[in-house]
């Protein structure tokens, strides 16, 4: 009954080097993204205070709670399909990805890290003032780096979820792993094997972001892990 | 000098003088607005009638650079406020690198010297969790001394301690009052105040009460309130 | 309904967003199921989870752990093409689609629920085997009543998750919303182009998701204050 045949995958060079260079492509395109996504959603959190102007403030809303409440899938196809037309200029595939994940994921970060700024104690706050910071200093000496640490379990479980819905690039032909995976499952006709097999590669990639992320907090923020 | 919240008075036509030097406990019941009226002079709280002049600076609601007064004024909190991502010594050095402008090594030159005054050097590379509540006290002293103000501000600086690390602190407080710094204390440490206040002020809802030296204030207290107040503590 | 569409947007629009609107009945229903199914499964997950029974809370640990790795993209590959070739059976989209969308949906509640159940002091557990009442007994009248108040935001919340979840399913060929919308933005029609359409589809999934993330926050909020 249960006729595996993974070696209709191993037995090409060509599914092989699809599914290593798909892997790769997935890996940084969301690292990247992350990472870009990342530095956005800061700038949307911090935009979020009550002092900024309520009109930056505003935008900022609306964006993330656009992005938050609309799938992945439909902001795919506009960056990609809708963009283009309106600025009459066609980038890469591989541009519209990068830029709808960067846009994705930020909207998703900037409500983490909002929640995290929002717990510091007002303490903190009185003794920063007391101490002559200024507001800027105070953000980013005392208010951010407590907040993100407060936060991190959450942005690194947000992000490897976001990781996980990025396959959708392929539908805009971005060879991502997914990308790879269809291509394969279309030409050996084994397409259970084949998602069985980006399944684990996909569960092996969620897990090195895991470990590179927790390497990450151990680098830039030694004193919430020692002791 | 007056103070609403909301409808609510908080402070009703508080007038205080405090000569250079002079060393002054505020005590009062819970609710009777002695910390908001410490919390006035360096303007984490703005009064709305009336006027605060610290150091020759007059303070007004909605004022511009309140910089300029907190600079002369130190302030240590009840809960410590100590920054949890910054080792002891970070704590002293950070804000005056900041605000002070100094340089790395001049702002770790002072922060040790201060770490020194307040019995604690040894510490200066461990994070604040790792400390007991009095040694975080004695830090947040040493951070605001850092700054060099002209006047210290506490607000209730031992409340938050168990009782055996009152004292540590309570040391380096008159050490600090014997050095001459002019201070401010919301405190119920009647043994410190009478040791070192130039001063005792007893407020009770919103208003001062009674102001009188401390021989004065524990023998022979004037009014009512006062007297009620000393029985529930002493 | 088409003529009021017809009357407010004229007649090309109007029959646009007609159709766009047919669409999301599908989007919805194929929520729904994922909802209530993933929500009935991941209840049992929950309670398993919990159980005095080792091999039981180890079987709802691997299987929670399982499908909250698995993409949700990859569960709807392997369900609506990988086992009917496979098997050689004939799969319907709305299956693979709202079993995928049960599984993932399940497996992300029952750790809501758990996480819900594990807030509620020890002590409250013991005072209902105090009064005699079985693991089951206690569960129901004491504990599930104090945890349910803990979990309904994020319970909310997930909802949200699983709405946007139910547009990948267009990709196993189920006509929900996302499906129509790309037809539209494909058929190459003046006043059908992509940056028209999927701004309409984005805010048709916007007006199912937004009210619930609101609904969402206002519990959390009522939480806080109690």
């Amino acid at each position: 009954m249960f006729d595996f045949r993974f070696y209709e995958i191993w037995r090409s060079e060509e599914f092989i080097s699809a599914l290593l260079s798909g892997a790769f492509n997935s890996f940084w395109l969301s690292a990247v993204g992350g990472m870009l996504g990342f530095c956005f959603g800061l700038m949307l959190a911090i935009s979020q205070d009550k002092t900024v102007f309520w009109g930056v403030r505003y935008t900022a809303r609306s964006y993330i709670e656009i992005v938050r409440n609309t799938p992945f899938i439909v902001q795919l196809f506009f960056v990609a399909f809708g963009l283009p037309l309106l600025f009459d200029y066609q980038w890469s595939f591989f541009a519209s990805a990068l830029l709808a994940i960067t846009l994705n994921f930020s909207a998703y970060f900037a409500e983490i890290v909002r929640s995290g700024i929002d717990t510091i104690d007002k303490g903190q706050l009185e003794a920063a003032k007391s101490l002559c910071f200024s507001k800027r200093q105070t953000l980013f000496d005392i208010i951010l780096p407590q907040a993100l640490v407060k936060v991190y379990p959450s942005l690194t479980s947000q992000f490897v979820f976001l990781f996980l819905t990025t396959g959708l690039v392929s539908e805009i032909s971005v060879e991502d792993l997914t990308w790879a995976g269809r291509f394969i499952s279309d030409r050996n006709f084994r397409d259970f094997e084949v998602f069985i097999v980006l399944t684990v590669i996909y569960i092996l990639l969620a897990w090195l972001f895991k470990l590179i992320l927790q390497g990450i907090k151990r680098l830039a923020f030694p004193w919430s892990v020692n002791k | 000098m007056s103070k609403w919240y909301d409808d609510f008075q908080v402070l009703k036509d508080i007038d205080l003088s405090v000569a250079f030097g002079e060393r002054i406990v505020i005590c009062g019941p819970s609710g009777s607005g002695k910390s908001t009226l410490i919390r006035c002079l360096n303007h984490l709280e703005e009064h709305q009638k009336g006027s605060i002049t610290v150091n020759d600076i007059s303070l007004s609601p909605g004022m511009k650079n309140p910089e300029k007064v907190r600079r002369e004024v130190g302030m240590v909190f009840q809960s410590f406020n100590l920054f949890p991502h910054l080792t002891i010594l970070e704590n002293c050095m950070l804000p005056q690198q900041r605000a002070l402008k100094r340089t790395k090594a001049e702002a770790r030159e002072i922060g040790m010297r201060f770490l020194e005054r307040v019995k604690i050097p040894e510490q200066s590379d461990k994070y604040p969790r790792q400390l007991s509540g009095g040694q975080q006290q004695r830090v947040a002293i040493a951070r605001a001394l850092c700054m060099e103000p002209k006047i210290m501000l506490f607000d209730e600086p031992t409340s938050a301690l168990d009782p055996e690390m009152v004292s540590e602190v309570l040391d380096t407080m008159i050490e600090l009052a014997e050095s001459g710094m002019t201070m401010l204390c919301v405190t119920h440490e009647m043994g410190f105040a009478r040791k070192v206040a130039d001063r005792v002020i007893f407020m009770d809802a919103g208003k001062i009460v009674e102001s009188s030296d401390p021989e004065a204030f524990f023998s022979n207290p004037q009014h009512p309130r006062t007297k009620e107040f000393l029985g529930q503590i002493l | 309904m088409t003529e009021l569409l017809n009357s407010l947007f004229g007649p090309f629009y109007g029959n646009m967003i007609g159709l766009l609107l047919s669409a999301t009945q599908w989007t919805i229903y194929l929520s729904l199921a994922a909802f209530i199914g993933g929500g009935l499964l991941g209840l049992m997950l929950t309670v398993l989870k919990i159980s005095p029974l080792k091999p039981l809370r180890w079987f709802a640990t691997a299987y929670i752990w399982l499908f909250q790795s698995i993409p949700l993209l990859m569960l709807l590959f392997l369900l609506g093409l990988g086992i009917p070739v496979f098997f050689q059976i004939d799969v319907p989209a709305w299956l693979a689609a709202g079993t995928a969308l049960t599984l993932f949906t399940s497996a992300y509640m029952s750790e809501v629920w758990r996480g819900a159940l594990e807030s509620i002091p020890q002590g409250q557990w013991e005072a209902g085997k105090a009064v005699g009442l079985t693991f089951i007994q206690n569960l129901w009248w004491i504990i599930a009543p104090q945890a349910l108040r803990i979990a309904t935001p994020s319970t909310v919340g997930f909802m949200i998750q699983v709405i946007k979840g139910t547009s990948m399913a267009y990709i196993i060929d189920y006509n929900d919303l996302m499906r129509w919308g790309k037809k539209i933005a494909n058929s190459q029609l003046d006043g059908a182009e992509p940056f028209i359409v999927f701004p309409i589809v984005a805010l048709i999934y916007f007006c199912l998701c937004f009210p619930l993330s609101l609904w969402s926050k206002h519990l959390e909020k009522k939480m806080v204050l109690t």
